[in-house]
């Protein structure tokens, strides 16, 4: 139940949280939080009265966050946590887990859409146009090592990348970045963090939630967080077997994504939108066409 | 200051209370999807009544007030008041307290650019670039408070001169801050001209034409990034500005980017300065002995604030207290580009847009129009003041 169950995807979240915060600091030049600040952060806010705003529906507006929550969890069952086996594992289970993780956006984005706040509706609108944004990317760029693998299975293409890592991170060079780069599009992180740019429209979609709901948002993304990085590093970085094959591929590519967050400034929506439908699509697409190519021929190295 | 926007649109306000603006100030921008089609401005959030409060103080306890007026560039206000009364009065400064004066003001504008870069990266989502300038500007900050003691309100101005002296020991770590800040600022003029996603978000947004900037008054760095020569400190001289003069710096862009280039410019041209006032700092006396007593008559007094002109009116009935003192900030004047060129952008440009012209809400509240309803009605000074007597017999 705890290692590596639920809680422990929960407890490894905030650690994460507190990680990507604190290595964003000290590249800002500021001291960064304490290790336990994002665990008070959830008490702090769990324990808050929550305010419903007028004009909503409240069973969405209770049930949103609930669901946010569990289906990020349940991502957590399908794919090679802390380099343990998945708890469930079935032909095609990489298509229901990527499904899933796109379930916390889409419940951020008709939260946003269910209260009258112009700067929830605002966020909300951004929210989507983001998702529909690098999805399409992250999908292909996530579908390579599968398509070099020849499974749907999230279990074997994590043995096949372990067996041959070498062929997929250099062959699949671009991959990686659209799908590290897609990760952080999907966590709403700097410079893609247009949906709650703060100086513009306050919290985005998350501006009416305050106590219990804004927690489990939060402590969905933070789930989310591990489970892409888990997926991405099991996929490109040539598999998680043990618990500590995970701690330093997640934590490398955590450092990375804290350097990608601070180096620039944030991007316009439009920029976004186009940054992805230009450059991330097409290196997605050179990257599929790269590993049809090797399968044909049967390239390794 | 009201412009009505019309109803039935998607209106997004920010303000007073907001995220992206530190002091209060309301803003509405009516928006189809991303791109503003209305702004409007309402100010007037902390009018604080200074202008008469004034007029029931001496001119030295004045001089404390006005350094209040603003945070940021409390020393020019100063400055500006101690110039006009000294002209009221007719005192001859000596050389040394000008420059001196001179050189306060000076390092007042580099904290004051610094300030406004960090704060412009961070509405445009570069926390990086904001948190490395703030850190940089306490390099100034710490020299302020070296010189006079205090952080912000540093006080240095009396009538008739000033308190402190720059003896070699403060020269020195003036220029020890000087020759660390201008690699750091040759760095973050790469930065704001070279990082692709920056200027993604500043070149070619705000754009205002040199007739635009002139039709609309434009002051300061914001009418100078349009390529309008216009510097008070180069127009008309003042304290000592004729023996140390000022290049003005100017760029023909005149969108955001230009701004970011213009006021980092600027700081270049005035590390410059500091050092040659101190290379040639005049000797003498600090300050020459004023009566409490202003001769009557009319004044103003034009200085150049780190935000552009600031404008002050004194007029004296011969007592020891302003009969009247009238305060024109530099940020008033800039207000009317910010509502002029926004339409047409994207709603995400706005508090950069809003940043652009470096904003100082609390400096320029110097009157409140309230609309209760048909209660609303505009009184003269004289009917003003007849029913605040009435008011108080009651």
């Amino acid at each position: 139940m705890f290692f590596p169950g639920g809680l422990f995807v929960i407890a490894a979240g905030l650690v994460y949280e507190w990680i990507d915060r604190k290595l964003v600091a000290r590249l800002q030049n500021r001291v960064g939080p304490r290790w336990f600040q994002p665990l008070a952060d959830l008490v702090k806010l769990l324990a808050k009265e929550e305010i419903t705003p007028e004009g909503v529906n409240r069973s969405l507006f209770y049930l949103l966050p609930v669901v946010a929550l569990a289906a990020a969890l349940c991502t957590a069952l399908y794919i090679p946590m802390a380099g343990f086996a998945p708890s469930y594992s079935f032909r095609g289970d990489l298509i229901v887990a990527l499904y899933m993780l796109s379930v916390l956006t889409i419940c951020m984005g008709v939260a946003g859409a269910n209260t009258l706040d112009r700067f929830s509706l605002l966020g909300a609108t951004r929210t989507l146009t983001q998702m529909f944004s690098y999805e399409a990317p992250f999908l292909l760029a996530l579908l390579g090592p599968a398509i070099a693998a020849g499974s749907w299975q999230i279990n074997e293409i994590n043995a096949y990348a372990h067996a041959h890592p070498w062929d997929i991170l250099v062959f699949q060079v671009f991959g990686l970045a659209v799908a590290l780069v897609g990760t952080m599009g999907k966590l709403e992180l700097p410079p893609f963090d247009a949906p709650e740019a703060e100086t513009e429209i306050v919290a985005g979609a998350m501006t009416e939630y305050s106590g219990r709901g804004y927690a489990l948002f939060r402590l969905g993304k933070n789930v989310e967080l591990i489970i892409a990085l888990t997926l991405v590093a099991s996929f490109y970085l040539g598999g998680i077997s043990n618990p500590l094959d995970f701690l330093l591929k997640t934590l490398g590519l955590l450092l990375i994504m804290a350097v990608l967050q601070s180096l620039f400034a944030r991007l316009r929506i439009d920029q976004t939108v186009g940054l992805w439908w230009r450059l991330g699509a097409l290196l997605a697409l050179v990257n599929i066409l790269v590993v049809f190519f090797i399968r044909m021929k049967g390239i390794h190295l | 200051m009201d412009n009505q926007v019309e109803a039935r649109k998607f209106i997004v306000p920010i303000g007073p209370q907001h995220p992206a603006l530190k002091e209060p100030g309301h803003f509405e921008f009516s928006v189809e999807g991303e791109v503003v089609t209305g702004a409007s401005v309402r100010l007037g959030y902390v009018h604080r009544g200074i202008e008469k409060a004034a007029e029931s103080r001496n001119w030295t306890q004045n001089l404390y007030l006005f350094e209040r007026i603003c945070g940021i560039c409390s020393h020019v206000h100063a400055t500006a008041l101690t110039l006009g009364v000294e002209k009221l009065a007719n005192l001859q400064v000596p050389p040394r307290a000008q420059a001196i004066r001179t050189l306060m003001g000076e390092l007042e504008r580099i904290h004051s650019h610094l300030l406004w870069l960090g704060v412009a990266a961070h509405e445009g989502g570069f926390d990086t670039l904001f948190m490395y300038s703030w850190r940089d500007r306490e390099t100034v900050m710490d020299l302020l408070e070296s010189i006079s003691g205090n952080r912000v309100h540093y006080s240095a101005n009396i009538i008739g001169g000033v308190k402190f002296d720059i003896d070699d020991q403060r020269k020195d770590a003036i220029l020890r801050g000087m020759d660390f800040l201008e690699p750091r600022t040759r760095h973050y003029l790469d930065v704001v001209t070279g990082d692709r996603t920056f200027i993604a978000r500043t070149r070619g947004i705000g754009g205002m034409t040199r007739e635009q900037a002139e039709l609309l008054g434009a002051v300061g760095p914001t009418a100078r990034a349009s390529g309008v020569t216009r510097d008070v400190r180069v127009d008309s001289p003042y304290a000592a500005y004729p023996d140390f003069p000022v290049n003005v710096v100017t760029d023909e862009g005149g969108d955001l980017a230009a701004r970011f280039v213009v006021r980092i410019k600027e700081l270049f041209e005035t590390y410059r300065l500091v050092r040659e006032i101190l290379a040639k700092l005049p000797p003498g006396e600090l300050a020459v002995r004023a009566l409490r007593r202003v001769p009557a008559g009319e004044t103003v007094s034009r200085v150049e604030a780190p935000r552009g002109e600031l404008f002050y009116f004194l007029k004296s009935a011969g007592a020891d207290k302003p009969d009247r003192v009238k305060v024109r900030t530099p940020s008033l004047c800039n207000w009317a580009t910010v509502t002029q060129v926004a339409v047409g952008h994207k709603l995400a440009d706005m508090p950069m847009l809003l940043s652009g012209i470096d904003p100082c809400f609390s400096c320029n509240d110097r009157l409140v129009r309230v609309n209760r309803g048909r209660d609303s009605e505009l009184m003269s000074w004289e009917a003003l003041r007849r029913y605040g007597i009435e008011y108080y017999q009651k």
